[in-house]
């Protein structure tokens, strides 16, 4: 279980030499203290190339190729051994990356019971309806390949949804999504947040969800 | 569905061709290690026969007799105490054992028929452990023994038998009924002289001499003999490389003799020594390429899956999970070449049993040679695991 997150002075290794220039200036992230705790949801803004896949990144503890830290309640994540990531990463994070990684070549629903099955967390039928709320219950033996980006991104944010978590980090969840399926995508992370207790981070470059954002912070 | 939804993926970069490539060469060279140790076992076992053609590890020797030293000082080729250290350091020898020689007169006679034979002749005396025969009554207790027990070479028979007997018209003697013939020993030295009985109990392929127990020759030459013991001038070595172009080298440089073709006899167990470890070498070296090809096409493998195997891991996979499904791929395919390589041995070891039988050899059981071709394979394969288990831990995504 993690309560808090909290970087401290972190700043990624690209922007080493630029600490008194844009953007790194204007941030309210880098080089600052900054703590997200759960439940509650934060909005991260930022333009292009700022680093907020990069902070997603380094949060969820893929990338290490910062300075600063990041840690888990008083704990930086780099003393982490990798059973404790591979726990963390079924029971307390859970991560829509902007690419969204599915696996082309794998079905809609064999992508979603890829993480499923590792954490046993969602029935079949739960599956089914979220598919069918992000109207993509059609496409659930289709390969992810053939699927439009709109549709990977709701793929992927089932996906994400299918594992406990104390913090959901979605790197720009609805950057291909129109204004309806933006609120239905927010309202069923919304209604698992609560369920979970947990706190979401969300970033956004201009196409925010339509989440009740407490805490919005300029990368 | 679930669990093959990540085998799916994975195995999507595997490359049948580069899996039957190291497939066939580490079965080719599993076989030929396997079959080499079978067929070394297999001719080696008649290492346990005393009369096989591969003889037993022993050399009889002796200094070579030349010039008119010896006869002018009467004195015989001998081995000093320092020649007998000299002998035991040698790397070849296992076991020394001296001739003891008869330090007092020895006459035998024996009747047969009616007709009485009166000859002088010598005894020597050897420790038990070097005689290829054991037979019950070979032991001698002075002052309780009545018989003196004896052991001749089988070619003394032979000279006799296909010899003596068959141009004088006697009667041919098997090996059981020489020892009913009675002898009696005359011994006499140190002023005294005493007949005693004595039985032949035994034939030596090994020894060439007319043998007594030690027993018995201590307490005779204590008895008869006025003279200090003097040095053997036999001995007899066990060696342990029989054939080794050493124990040749050896022989030539002190100027000693071998008995028999013992060394000659030594060099073909040495030759299918040298042999066989040149095809176990060959076999280990191909099987260790078949190896590094199997690392090398694992590696390629994990590198085109890297991102996958990476993506799998983001997902909360851990790397023993993931790389679980490469250890069935190698686990599996080692034991099938394994399995292959047992039966392409056995096949040959049943086309080789035949002509070995034919020459008196009994083929070894294989549990040797499987046992050794089992290790390899858990080594190649613990090394294909560990080099897996390596690779994927470095890929996990980690800060």
């Amino acid at each position: 279980m993690i309560q808090e997150i909290t970087l401290t002075d972190t700043l990624p290794h690209v922007f080493r030499g630029m600490e008194k220039t844009a953007p790194v200036c204007n941030s309210q992230v880098w080089l600052h203290e900054v703590s997200f705790r759960r439940p509650g949801y934060y909005m991260i803004e930022a333009e292009s190339g700022t680093g907020k896949s990069s902070l997603c990144s380094f949060i969820f503890g893929v990338r290490g190729d910062y300075q600063g830290t990041v840690a888990f309640d008083g704990r930086d994540v780099r003393t982490f051994s990798i059973d404790e990531w591979c726990a963390l990463r079924t029971r307390a994070l859970a991560y829509l990356p902007q690419e969204m990684h599915l696996f082309p070549e794998l079905t809609v629903m064999e992508n979603i019971m890829i993480k499923n099955r590792l954490t046993d967390c969602r029935s079949g039928e739960w599956i089914r309806r979220a598919l069918e709320r992000l109207e993509i219950e059609g496409k659930a033996d289709s390969p992810a390949a053939l699927l439009s980006v709109g549709q990977q991104q709701r793929v992927a944010i089932v996906r994400a949804l299918c594992q406990p978590f104390d913090f959901l980090l979605i790197d720009e969840p609805v950057s291909h999504l129109d204004s309806r399926n933006n609120s239905i995508v927010a309202s069923l992370i919304d209604e698992e947040a609560q369920a979970n207790g947990a706190a979401v981070i969300a970033t956004s470059v201009g196409n925010k969800i339509n989440l009740p954002i407490q805490s919005t912070l300029l990368l | 569905m679930k669990k093959s939804a990540v085998w799916h993926l994975l195995r999507r970069n595997i490359s049948k061709a580069q899996l039957i490539g190291y497939s066939v060469a580490n079965l080719i060279g599993l076989c030929i290690v396997i079959s080499a140790i079978q067929l070394y076992s297999d001719v080696s076992s008649v290492w346990d026969d005393e009369d096989s053609f591969i003889s037993r590890d022993y050399l009889i020797l002796s200094k070579q007799v030349s010039g008119l030293g010896s006869i002018l000082s009467g004195d015989p080729a001998a081995f000093s105490p320092d020649d007998l250290e000299e002998l035991k350091a040698q790397k070849w020898v296992r076991r020394v054992g001296e001739f003891t020689a008869s330090n007092f007169g020895v006459g035998a006679s024996v009747e047969m028929g009616g007709r009485g034979m009166n000859t002088a002749m010598f005894l020597e005396a050897i420790p038990d452990e070097f005689f290829d025969v054991k037979p019950r009554q070979w032991q001698f207790i002075p002052g309780e023994s009545q018989t003196v027990p004896i052991i001749i070479s089988k070619e003394y028979l032979s000279l006799y038998n296909f010899g003596f007997a068959a141009s004088r018209g006697l009667p041919q003697i098997s090996e059981s009924m020489i020892g009913m013939v009675p002898l009696k020993l005359s011994i006499s030295g140190n002023g005294r002289q005493q007949w005693m009985p004595a039985k032949i109990v035994g034939f030596s392929s090994r020894l060439n001499t007319i043998a007594v127990p030690e027993a018995f020759m201590e307490w005779a030459n204590a008895n008869f003999s006025d003279r200090p013991q003097p040095d053997p001038s036999r001995i007899i070595v066990e060696t342990n490389s029989p054939g080794d172009p050493a124990i040749e080298q050896y022989l030539r440089e002190h100027h000693l003799e071998a008995a028999g073709d013992k060394v000659d006899n030594g060099r073909a167990a040495y030759f299918l020594a040298v042999v066989t470890a040149a095809v176990v070498g060959v076999g280990v070296i191909i099987s260790l390429l078949a190896f590094f090809i199997l690392l090398l096409s694992i590696y390629l493998l994990l590198q085109k899956n890297r991102e996958k195997l990476r993506q799998l891991m983001t997902l909360g996979y851990s790397p023993a999970a993931v790389a679980r499904n490469y250890y069935i791929i190698v686990g599996s395919n080692n034991g099938a070449v394994l399995v292959g390589a047992v039966i392409a041995m056995l096949v040959a070891k049943h086309f080789w049993s035949a002509p070995l039988g034919n020459i008196g050899v009994d083929p070894a059981a294989p549990w040797w040679s499987i046992g050794v071709g089992t290790a390899i394979m858990a080594l190649i394969t613990a090394g294909n695991i560990a080099a897996i288990a390596r690779n994927i831990r470095k890929t996990f995504p980690r800060p």
